[in-house]
């Protein structure tokens, strides 16, 4: 009898233990899409941190003093052009620069460049995370009547990443 | 005697199911809890900060147009623009603009509020507040110095 008990015992523990072990798996489990859409985000928070410093991207010392997040917008709408050269190579679904101050909805090409608002440097044709950003100096050589001087501008540089899900 | 034996192992199966749910719940709680975003991040404040420094002005001196960093040292050195307007007016249009147009504030927004202060050698030569200040906050500095003065930029961004 007590043996009957000890054995009932132990296979109710037994049970209930596997039904925990199944409830976190399946807890685990459902987090697994939720990780790789937080990865992928992360991807993009750190790439944007670091591509307006970018050969591609930055001022250089084309305007002065070599400054830190600065995108020289003249070098960006050649870039533009000949983006074809760079898919896959920055391994996001979208970048794009919208300038915040003063604030223009009009996408920019080369007949309305620079008297625009939003560059977009390269877009993939796929569902999109949404996008990762940060405040960046958009700049470009602009001229007058006294000659050439250097034009900046406050803008978010803006970066998606592919959705998987 | 037998009941007794009974009751401790219920007992026992009782206390073992609440130490697992308690052990269960912890876990949930944390994984809820690690998969929630940030509204802001620091290195947005810091960008702010070094891309606002950059953005030119509408004000001109001989030399061309400022940059709302030359526009701090020039509004500190009490200047004129080209135009007739004073460089403290100028940069605190510019500044107040910038600032409104980059930080959505609002009862339902995410962000609550923002503060912006440029100090000069311990004198505070602009200050912009928006919003409410709440608890949580990111915030960024930049120093720099010009002509033996320490100039000092701060930002915060208050978050719920």
């Amino acid at each position: 009898m007590k043996i009957q008990q000890m054995a009932f015992m132990l296979v109710a523990v037994t049970l209930f233990f596997m039904l925990v072990g199944i409830f976190v798996l399946v807890i685990r489990f459902s987090s697994l899409k939720q990780s790789s859409v937080i990865l992928e985000e992360e991807n993009a928070m750190l790439l944007v941190t670091k591509l307006a410093n970018s050969p591609e991207f930055a001022c250089g010392a084309s305007f002065g003093n070599s400054k830190l997040s600065c995108i020289d917008a003249d070098k960006i709408m050649i870039l533009k052009e000949h983006m074809s050269k760079y898919i896959g190579f920055w391994g996001v679904a979208e970048i794009e620069i919208r300038k915040v101050y003063p604030d223009s909805g009009v996408e920019c090409n080369l007949e309305n460049y620079p008297d625009c608002g939003i560059i977009k440097v390269y877009s993939k044709n796929v569902n999109k995370l949404p996008a990762s950003s940060n405040f960046v100096a958009l700049c470009w050589k602009e001229s007058s009547d006294t000659g050439v001087y250097d034009k900046c501008e406050i803008a978010r540089l803006m970066i998606s990443s592919e959705d998987k899900t | 005697m037998k009941k007794k034996k009974g009751q401790e192992e219920i007992v026992g199966f009782a206390l073992i199911i609440i130490i697992v749910s308690v052990i269960l719940l912890v876990f949930l709680s944390f994984s809820l809890r690690s998969s929630r975003k940030m509204e802001i991040e620091s290195y947005e404040v810091e960008g702010f900060i070094q891309a606002f420094l950059q953005h030119t002005s509408n004000c001109e001196d001989a030399l061309g147009f400022l940059s709302v960093q030359k526009l701090i040292f020039s509004c500190d050195r009490d200047e004129i623009c080209l135009d007739g307007k004073s460089a403290c007016e100028a940069m605190d249009f510019t500044l107040t603009e910038i600032c409104e147009n980059s930080w959505n504030v609002g009862k339902d927004a995410p962000i609550k509020g923002y503060q912006l202060k440029i100090i000069s050698d311990e004198t505070e030569i602009f200050l912009l507040n928006e919003g409410n200040v709440t608890k949580n906050y990111k915030g960024a500095a930049q120093d720099f110095v010009k002509r033996a003065k320490d100039y000092e930029v701060s930002f915060k961004v208050y978050y719920d």
